[in-house]
C-alpha cells in the first residue's frame, strides 16, 4: 500500500521539529509527513538524529519546538500511551520473567476495553505471528528472530496506528535479518499499520521502504522513493553515504557473477 | 514546550535519601569530630599507650594482609586454574570463617593453642598464642575470605584468549605472566591490600581476644569509649583508623577500570597437569582442615562440661545458654530481620533512582550511598553514641538497626546497582508506551528480574548484622544487646562454653541463609535456564 504522491493522505505530521541536547542540537528545524499504510525508512549514520526522531515521534522525548499530529491532531506534548503508537528496541526490551503470552497479554490487563478478552486476544495475535507453540515459553528460549515478533506482537496487539522499529535488526546474523526483512513486510501487508523504521543500513533501507529519509548532521538530507533517490540524488552526501556504498556492495559481488 | 519535569526525575526521592545519608551518616561524623578538642588530641599522643598501639596495629595488620592476600590469590589460582574436583564445595568450606564474629576467631584460637588448649595439650605445644601470633593467624583467618572471594571473582573472568595469542606468537610462560597476568591483577591486588588492611586494623575483636598484653588502636578506642568513657579520645583514634578505610574508599571510588567488556571472556582450557592439581589438592584441603579444626573446637567446648578442667560430654550448656541469651539471640534476629527488610527497600529504591531515572542528583546520591564504606564501624557506632545520646531514640532497637543499615548499606545498595545497570534499559519506556505505568514494571518486572540480587543482598544484611561487634558495641545496653557482643563478655568471664555456643548459633543461623539463598537460587536459575534457540 505504497503512497507516493502527494494526494495520499498523511496520518503524521512533524512541522518544524527542533531538539537539543543541553545546548547541543540533535534535530535542527525537521518537517516531513508520514502517509497512512507507508513503510518508511530513516536511513543516516550513527549521531545523525535518527533516533532523536523516533524519541520524539513515540514521546520518549518533547521537542524544544516544532509540533507533531497525528491524524491531525496535535500530540507534541502528549504522553507515549496516548498516541497510538507502537515500538519495538534495538534490543526489544521483552519483559524476561513472564512468558511468551504474558507479555503479549500484559499492557491490555491495564485496558478496560481489552481486559476482560486479553488472554483470548493474546492467544489471537500469536497464532496470527506463528508463535502460538512458544506460547509458555520464556523469551530466553526463543531465537533473536523469535524474540522480534514477539515485541511485534505485543505493539500489534494494542492495535496502533503507527510502529516505530528502532534499528531491531543491529544485533542479529545475515540470514536471519534477510528472513526478518520479509516478516516484517509481510506483517505490514496483513495488518495493514504505518511503519517507521530506523536504519543504518542502506540495503535495509533499499530493500524494505516504500520511501527513504536520509538524514545528516540534524537535517534531513532526501526524503523521496527509492527510485527516486538512485535517480536525483540530493546532493553529494546522499550519492556518496547511500549510493557509492550501494555500488560498492554491487561490485564487491559482481565480479563473481558470469555475465 | 521540553518537559523535563523536576518530579519526573525522581528528585524529592533523591533528595529524601540524600537527607537520609546526611542525618545519619555525615552528621553525626561531623558532630563526632566537631566534639573533638585539641586537649584530646594532645591526650591521645601522649598516652603511654600509643605508640606501641599504633605500631602494633600496623606491624600486625601489615603481616596480616601480606599473608591473608597471598593465601587467598593462592586459593583462588588453585581453585580457578586447577582441576580439581569439588571446587564448590571448596569455595563454601574456604568462606565459612566470613560467617562468624571476628571475636569468635580469637576464642577459637585460645580454645586450641591456649595455655590449656586442646592441641597445646594433645600436641605437648610450649609457648604462647597470645600476643603478635595469636592476633595475625586469627585476624588471618577472619579477613583471607575477603580476598579470596575477590581473587576467584576476578580468575574466574578473566579471558583465556590474550594467553592462547601470547602462545602463538611464541611469547615464553614467564613473560605472559609479567606481560599479561601481573597488569590483569594489579587493581584487583592493590583494593586486596587496602580492604583486608582496613579490615583488621579497625577490628578490635581478635586483638582483644588473644592479644595479651598488646594493645592495638581499635582495642585502645574499644577501652577508651567503653571502659573510660572517654569519647574525645576515642573519637581521636577513631579519626586515625579512619585514614586506611578513606585511601580505600577513594582507589575504588575514583580508580575504576572503566574498561567496560564488549565481549564474553574466553573460559580458560585447563589441561591436565598431576602435579599441579595433587598441590593443589594438599593446599587446599589443608586449609580447609584448619578452618574445620577451629569450627569443632566451638562444637567441642559447647558440648563439655567445664573447659578444660572437666571435657565430658554434655548439652547442659546448650540449654541453659537459651535460659540464659535467648533474649540476646532474639535482640540480634529482630535487628537482623529488620536491617534485611528496610535494608533491601532503601538500597533497591536508592539503585533504582541512581541507575534508571538519571538525572545530576542520581550522581551525587550514589555517592552518598557508597560513603558508609569509607566509615569503619567502630566509629560509626561512635559518632552515633556521641549524636543520639539522649535522644529518644539512644537505648533503643531502633539505634541499633539504624547504625547497623547504614553501617552495611554499601555493598548490597552496589549489588542492586550493578544488577539494575545490565538490565535492558528501555524497559520503563516500553511500559510508557504501551500504558503501563512505571510503578507497575518496577512491580512486576524490575523487582521479578532482580529477585537472586535481592535475596542476595537480604543474605548480606543478615548475617553481618548477625555477627557485627562494631558499630553496636558502643549503642547496646542490657535490653538491646545483640548475641553476637556476650562472646566477648562470656569469654571474659572464664564461660568459654556458652561463648563457644553462640559462636555456633551465629555460624549455624548464618549458614541457613546462606543456604535458603542458595536453594532460591538453583530453582530460580532451572526455571530460567536457557534453552537452545529453535530457529
Amino acid at each position: 500500500m505504497t503512497k507516493k504522491n502527494n494526494e495520499a493522505k498523511a496520518i503524521l505530521r512533524i512541522t518544524d521539529v527542533t531538539h537539543s541536547f543541553d545546548g547541543k542540537i540533535a534535530l535542527d528545524n525537521v518537517s516531513f509527513e508520514v502517509y497512512e499504510g507507508e513503510f518508511l525508512a530513516i536511513l543516516g549514520p550513527s549521531g545523525c538524529g535518527k533516533t532523536t526522531i523516533l524519541r520524539n515521534l513515540i514521546g520518549l522525548l518533547f521537542p524544544d519546538e516544532g509540533k507533531i499530529y497525528l491524524d491531525d491532531k496535535d500530540i507534541t506534548c502528549a504522553a507515549p500511551s496516548e498516541r497510538d503508537m507502537g515500538i519495538v528496541f534495538q534490543n526489544y526490551a521483552l519483559f524476561e520473567n513472564m512468558t511468551v503470552l504474558q507479555n503479549v497479554q500484559y499492557a491490555m490487563k491495564f485496558r478496560k476495553d481489552m481486559k476482560a478478552d486479553s488472554k483470548k486476544l493474546a492467544l489471537d495475535m500469536l497464532e496470527r505471528m506463528g508463535l502460538s507453540e512458544h506460547a509458555n515459553k520464556k523469551p530466553n528460549m526463543l531465537s533473536g528472530g523469535q524474540q522480534q515478533r514477539v515485541a511485534i506482537a505485543r505493539t500489534l496487539v494494542l492495535h496502533p496506528r503507527v510502529i516505530l522499529f528502532d534499528e531491531p535488526m543491529s544485533a542479529l546474523d545475515v540470514e536471519t535479518r534477510l528472513s526478518l526483512r520479509k516478516e516484517i513486510k509481510q506483517i505490514q501487508a496483513e495488518f495493514g499499520t504505518t511503519m517507521i523504521y530506523i536504519t543504518h543500513d542502506q540495503e535495509e533501507a533499499f530493500a524494505m521502504a516504500d520511501r527513504i529519509m536520509v538524514m545528516d548532521n540534524s537535517k534531513i538530507v532526501q526524503l523521496d522513493t527509492p527510485i527516486n533517490i538512485i535517480k536525483n540524488p540530493a546532493d553529494a552526501y546522499v550519492q556518496r553515504f547511500v549510493l557509492d556504498n550501494l555500488q560498492t556492495k554491487i561490485d564487491s559481488l559482481a565480479k563473481y557473477i558470469d555475465v | 514546550m521540553k518537559k523535563k519535569s523536576f518530579f519526573k526525575q525522581g528528585n524529592p526521592t533523591k533528595i529524601l535519601l540524600c537527607a537520609v545519608f546526611v542525618a545519619f551518616v555525615f552528621y553525626p561524623f561531623i558532630r563526632m569530630v566537631m566534639n573533638i578538642e585539641s586537649d584530646d588530641i594532645t591526650r591521645v599522643f601522649q598516652s603511654a599507650s600509643f605508640m606501641p598501639s599504633l605500631v602494633m596495629s600496623l606491624k600486625a595488620a601489615i603481616t596480616t594482609t601480606l599473608i591473608s592476600v597471598s593465601l587467598g590469590l593462592t586459593l583462588a589460582f588453585f581453585l580457578q586454574r586447577s582441576r580439581i574436583k569439588c571446587k564448590g564445595l571448596f569455595t563454601v568450606l574456604l568462606i565459612l570463617p566470613m560467617l562468624i564474629p571476628s571475636i569468635s576467631h580469637g576464642m577459637g584460637l585460645i580454645v586450641l593453642f591456649g595455655a590449656n588448649g586442646i592441641l597445646t595439650k594433645f600436641l605437648g605445644l610450649s609457648g604462647t598464642i597470645y600476643g603478635f601470633t595469636g592476633m595475625v593467624v586469627g585476624s588471618v583467618l577472619y579477613s583471607y575470605p575477603v580476598s579470596f572471594l575477590m581473587f576467584n571473582d576476578v580468575l574466574k573472568y578473566e579471558d583465556s584468549s590474550p594467553y592462547e595469542a601470547a602462545q602463538v606468537l611464541g611469547i615464553p610462560k614467564f613473560n605472559r605472566l609479567t606481560a599479561i597476568t601481573l597488569p590483569y591483577l594489579a587493581r584487583p591486588l592493590i583494593y586486596a591490600v587496602f580492604t583486608v588492611f582496613t579490615l583488621v586494623i579497625t577490628d578490635y575483636g581478635i586483638p582483644l581476644m588473644i592479644g595479651g598484653k598488646n594493645t592495638t588502636l581499635a582495642v585502645m578506642m574499644y577501652q577508651e569509649v567503653l571502659g573510660q568513657l572517654d569519647f574525645g579520645k576515642g573519637g581521636v583514634i577513631g579519626l586515625l583508623l579512619l585514614i586506611p578505610a578513606v585511601i580505600t574508599f577513594v582507589f575504588n571510588t575514583f580508580f575504576k577500570n572503566n574498561a567496560k567488556m564488549g565481549y564474553v571472556s574466553k573460559p580458560f582450557d585447563i589441561k591436565k597437569n598431576f602435579l599441579r592439581d595433587a598441590i593443589a589438592y594438599i593446599f587446599c584441603i589443608a586449609v580447609v582442615l584448619c578452618i574445620l579444626l577451629m569450627l569443632v573446637s566451638f562444637g567441642l567446648v559447647a558440648f563439655t562440661e567445664k573447659y578444660p578442667t572437666d571435657m565430658s560430654f554434655t548439652l547442659d550448656n546448650m540449654t541453659k545458654m537459651f535460659d540464659r541469651a535467648s533474649d540476646y539471640l532474639v535482640n540480634s534476629v529482630i535487628i537482623a530481620v529488620c536491617v534485611s527488610a528496610i535494608g533491601v527497600v532503601v538500597a533497591f529504591i536508592t539503585a533504582y533512582m541512581t541507575t534508571r531515572m538519571k538525572s545530576a542528583m542520581s550522581s551525587v546520591l550514589h555517592l552518598f550511598s557508597i560513603t558508609s564504606l569509607a566509615i569503619p564501624g567502630l566509629v560509626l557506632g561512635l559518632s552515633y553514641s556521641m549524636t543520639f545520646s539522649g535522644s529518644f531514640i539512644y537505648g533503643t532497637m531502633a539505634v541499633l538497626i539504624l547504625a547497623n543499615l547504614m553501617h552495611f548499606f554499601a555493598s548490597p545498595y552496589q549489588m542492586m546497582y550493578n544488577s539494575l545497570s545490565k538490565m535492558n534499559e528501555n524497559l520503563e519506556n516500553v511500559g510508557q508506551t504501551l500504558g503501563i505505568s512505571r510503578f507497575r514494571i518496577v512491580l512486576d518486572v524490575i523487582v521479578p528480574q532482580s529477585k537472586s540480587t535481592i535475596i542476595e543482598m537480604i543474605s548480606y544484611f543478615f548475617v553481618n548484622s548477625m555477627m557485627t561487634i562494631s558499630a553496636v558495641s558502643f549503642l547496646a545496653n542490657t535490653s538491646t544487646k545483640p548475641i553476637s557482643l556476650m562472646i566477648g563478655q562470656y569469654e571474659a568471664q572464664n564461660n568459654y562454653e556458652y561463648a563457644a555456643v553462640i559462636s555456633l548459633i551465629i555460624l549455624v543461623s548464618n549458614i541457613l541463609v546462606k543456604s535458603i539463598v542458595y536453594v532460591v537460587n538453583r530453582i530460580s536459575a532451572k526455571r530460567n535456564a536457557y534453552v537452545n534457540p529453535v530457529k
